[in-house]
């Protein structure tokens, strides 16, 4: 007998379980203890006053398991008319029903799938969600690639409340015993059984009242807004005007405390939800629900379809809650570390030889010349953040670093920038702006300098920009949640950090003193620094190959090859001793030269130049990311990590390299089940934008774990490390593994 | 097993049929009430004002009720803190011929079997009270501050079950509130999520 469901033969017993607790007396307790044990096989009806309240019911889908294969099990609950169980929510009174497995090791059980309930009104304006009738909950199983013992046992324990007019808590020990088959249909020798579907039509007509995943920005669009104290939520849908019913069952995380959603407003296509929070959750910016509809209310047609993964509720909950003073220090010391970034260095190198060079020269130009960096560096990044503010208010997605670095010819455009920098400080030409500007705009040399500064103090940012600084990423993403005021002061405290070091400098000239004097060497180092943005080039050709392929990486080389000849042309050929004839003749070769291979190299060949989607995806064991993925897996109880990265970021490469690639790491994730999906973001996929601002990310790195059971994603620090990883993935252990 | 009250519909109370006023957030003035108690004795909110007052929503017949009388958890509480000056209303706002409703008798009788310590156990079968602050829920728990302000509003402890077994390991809420307003702090976890049965107000 496959399906162990003993009909209760002790009377006592069944009169004991759907205890009154009230004023339990020790021999009662014994009762029950005796009880427990003489019915541990199974207790599948809670009676009360001699009526039968719920039967409850363990079925599988099949006739016999599949080592290997996943297969859905289900409890069936059996409510005498007009009692009910609840829904996993279940509103103003009342309790969620719970099973608990208990399987063989190496077993493994999904979530419960929660057909859409029936929302209940009662008296006193109480509104409950559960279940009349009856109720299949259903859950998928995945057995082990292998099984020693058939049949296999596998037990659970429900526990629920079903209520009438009163509750009344009832459970059961329930069992059921399965043969193991080798394959689906195919019989084994040992067992003959074979893997046939079963209870088809129970499973099929549940099936259809789960809830479908949210159709997706193509058919359906969902806007969460926070009007105090209330949500609001507009759906906007072809196919709601068919429904007349639509309504919102909510599905509060946490401690969140939720009132009754009603229809703000209703048009052809469009609804409006409110959704009162009665707690104090200031930052809670949407709640994860069912939007379900029907023709009628509680009609049997009712569909609907599940919105805002938790992930969009707990990325508020996830965004670190310190103060703006905290965030603004962080901006403050990101911008200082930006100075150490290679690609910053040796702009900032040549400003240090400035210093050193005007060593002897008044305090006063020497502190002009600083002032005039600095006003650089600011400029740079308040023209940047009063840019980010013009499109956030025009209603685009605005995020960091990415913002730039997923644009393959701002890409091209740096590495141009860079090159031209790297020639000029190995000496192949030198940098002058040209006679025009400078004669009546810049009379004196002093002038002329500070410009200089100035400008440097703009192009030293413009090569910091996208060097997301650890600090720089998480002020960032929690300036951009904020108002137009905080952004700025987030910009000019970073501003502020890139800049300090040159400010004191040239303020306080006395320090230049513990610098070594000029000399020499700082030739040397100038071309030594050309170097470095050599490596930094290389880095740009590495990220224009993952975004455009080897192709677009080696057009892009040519185009940088004819920049380079122009450049040597310059330094070559257009010298105040060549003849005015000599220079203008260099000067039309080169922008010849520039222009056409500009427009053959990049208009033509890297433009066309496209990466094959298949081939760039995960390596490894590692999975690509899509939401439908993430919902899928998260359905079915496995445990998700998500590495958001991107060619570009060079802390996710170290992040990938000295920890998730590390033995210890990849075997905990194997020992646990976990899913492992890789989210790249080389190319701006908007998707992951989307995903990324949910949890108030302005870029990559950004590492998420879904635990199985646990609603709440645990997102990681950018600097992840092996410590801090290998705990949380321990504290998933119960929510997946076998119970 | 101990038999189950057998329970008779009463109406001795008149009330106007305010309906389903929402909760009195915290931090609000808690909203004025009177009722009788088992004994007939007439209580108002205002006559306690300068004490701490804890209301409590109340049915005999609830299971969640029952897990914490049955486990002498409530008792214990109203015990506790009557005895530090504090006055503890039970309320039953279950309308006449709902599960939990009581005549005084049956009242004078739980309160007898059950040992209850409150201060009074209140008879409100037209629910005023309960709408008053919007209980949906029993039980369902309310601190007012002797300045007469709701300081705490919500559940029992942190676990929704009907399991006697889960109170040792429960936070319990009221207790942390009681505590923290008699040293003089603010209540930290001023508000949750009651868990329970519902009310049963009555059918309109």
């Amino acid at each position: 007998m496959p399906l162990m469901q003993h009909a209760p033969s002790q009377p006592r017993c069944r009169k004991v379980r759907p205890m009154v607790v009230m004023r339990m007396s020790s021999w009662q307790q014994l009762w029950i203890g005796l009880c427990a044990i003489l019915l541990a096989q199974s207790i599948p009806a809670q009676n009360y006053q001699g009526r039968e309240l719920v039967k409850a019911t363990l079925l599988t889908d099949t006739s016999a398991i599949v080592p290997g294969k996943a297969f859905t099990a289900g409890l069936l609950l059996r409510m005498a008319p007009g009692w009910h169980t609840y829904w996993k929510f279940s509103g103003d009174a009342g309790l969620p029903t719970e099973i608990k497995w208990n399987l063989p090791p190496g077993w493994k059980v999904g979530e419960i799938q929660w057909p859409i309930p029936l929302k209940t009104n009662d008296p006193g304006d109480i509104q409950t969600y559960g279940y009349q009738d009856e109720v299949l909950l259903i859950q998928q199983i995945t057995p082990p690639a292998k099984i020693d013992i058939s049949p296999v046992k596998l037990s659970a324990e429900a526990n629920w409340l079903v209520c009438e007019k009163i509750c009344i808590p009832g459970g059961a020990n329930l069992a059921l015993e399965l043969p193991t088959a080798s394959s689906a249909g195919a019989a084994t020798a040992a067992g003959s059984a074979t893997a046939d579907p079963k209870n088809t039509d129970l499973f099929a007509r549940y099936r259809r009242l789960l809830p479908q995943n949210f159709p997706g920005a193509k058919t359906a669009d969902a806007t969460w807004s926070r009007v105090d104290p209330e949500l609001r939520l507009k759906i906007v849908n072809e196919d709601l005007a068919n429904y007349p019913i639509v309504d919102f069952y909510p599905l509060p995380q946490g401690n969140t405390i939720v009132g009754h959603p009603s229809v703000e407003s209703r048009k052809a296509n469009e609804i409006v939800f409110r959704i009162p929070i009665e707690s104090p959750d200031k930052n809670l910016s949407a709640m994860p629900g069912l939007v379900v509809f029907s023709k009628f209310p509680n009609g049997n047609d009712r569909a609907a379809w599940q919105l805002g993964t938790p992930a969009i509720a707990v990325a508020q909950a996830a965004q670190p809650s310190r103060g703006i003073v905290t965030f603004l220090l962080f901006g403050f010391v990101g911008g200082f570390i930006l100075n150490l970034m290679p690609c910053v260095l040796p702009v900032i190198s040549l400003k240090i030889f400035g210093f050193i060079q005007q060593a002897g020269q008044s305090r006063q130009k020497i502190f002009r010349s600083g002032l005039a960096f600095t006003a650089g560096i600011f400029a740079w990044f308040l023209a940047l953040a009063l840019l980010l503010i013009a499109l956030k208010a025009g209603g685009r997605d605005v995020t960091w670093g990415g913002f730039q670095f997923t644009n393959a010819y701002f890409v091209l455009g740096l590495s141009v920038i860079v090159l031209v920098f790297a020639l000029n400080l190995f000496g192949v030409f030198e940098i002058s702006l040209p006679q025009s500007m400078t004669r009546g705009l810049l009379a004196s040399s002093e002038r002329k300098d500070n410009l200089g500064s100035f400008f440097q103090g703009v192009f030293a940012t413009v090569l910091a920009t996208p060097c997301t600084a650890p600090f720089l990423g998480t002020a960032l993403g929690f300036a951009f949640t904020q108002s137009v005021p905080v952004i700025l002061s987030m910009f000019v405290a970073i501003a502020a950090g890139m800049s300090a070091p040159y400010f004191l400098l040239s303020a306080q000239p006395a320090w230049l003193r513990f610098l070594p004097p000029p000399g020499p060497w700082m030739v040397h180092v100038k071309q030594f620094m050309g170097f470095l943005l050599l490596a930094t080039l290389l880095f740009l050709l590495y990220v224009l190959g993952a975004q455009r392929g080897l192709d677009g990486a080696i057009w892009a080389s040519c185009f940088l090859l004819i920049v380079a000849i122009a450049c040597w042309m310059k330094g070559a050929f257009i010298v105040p001793t060549a003849s005015a004839t000599k220079q203008t003749i260099s000067v039309v070769i080169m922008l010849a030269l520039v222009a056409a291979s500009g427009f053959y190299f990049i208009g033509d060949k890297f433009y066309s130049s496209k990466i094959d989607p298949a081939a760039s995806n995960a390596p490894g064991d590692w999975q690509p990311f899509t939401p439908e993925r993430l919902q899928s897996e998260r359905d079915q109880g496995r445990a998700v990590f998500i590495d958001f990265t991107a060619a570009w970021c060079l802390t996710c490469k170290f992040n990938e390299k000295s920890v998730l690639e590390s033995g210890a790491v990849r075997e905990a994730f194997q020992r646990h089940g976990v899913v492992k999906l890789k989210a790249d973001w080389t190319n701006g996929d908007p998707v992951i934008t989307k995903l990324l601002q949910q949890f108030g990310r302005p870029g990559v790195p950004l590492y998420v774990l879904y635990p199985g059971k646990s609603e709440e994603p645990i997102v990681f620090p950018e600097l992840l490390t092996k410590s801090i990883l290998l705990d949380k993935l321990e504290t998933i252990t119960p929510a997946v593994a076998s119970q | 097993m101990k038999t189950k009250l057998l329970l008779t519909a009463i109406a001795a109370f008149i009330g106007s049929a305010l309906y389903a006023a929402d909760v009195p957030p915290v931090g609000s003035a808690a909203p004025e009430f009177s009722a009788p108690d088992a004994n007939g004795k007439t209580h108002s909110l205002s006559e306690y004002k300068g004490k701490y007052v804890v209301l409590e929503w109340f049915n005999p017949e609830c299971p969640f009720v029952k897990k914490h009388y049955g486990s002498d958890n409530m008792q214990k509480l109203q015990r506790e803190y009557t005895g530090k000056g504090v006055v503890w209303l039970t309320i039953d706002s279950n309308a006449p011929g709902t599960e939990g409703n009581l005549t005084p008798e049956q009242a004078q009788k739980v309160m007898a079997s059950w040992k209850t310590k409150q201060t009074a156990l209140l008879l409100d079968p037209e629910s005023n009270v309960a709408k008053l602050y919007g209980a949906k829920n029993t039980p369902d728990m309310v601190v007012i501050s002797p300045e007469g302000k709701i300081v705490y509003e919500g559940a029992i402890d942190s676990k929704a079950s009907p399991n006697p077994a889960d109170i040792p390991s429960s936070t319990n809420y009221v207790k942390a509130a009681l505590d923290e307003s008699l040293a003089g702090k603010p209540v930290s976890n001023a508000q949750t999520k009651p868990y329970g049965c519902s009310v049963k107000y009555k059918s309109s």
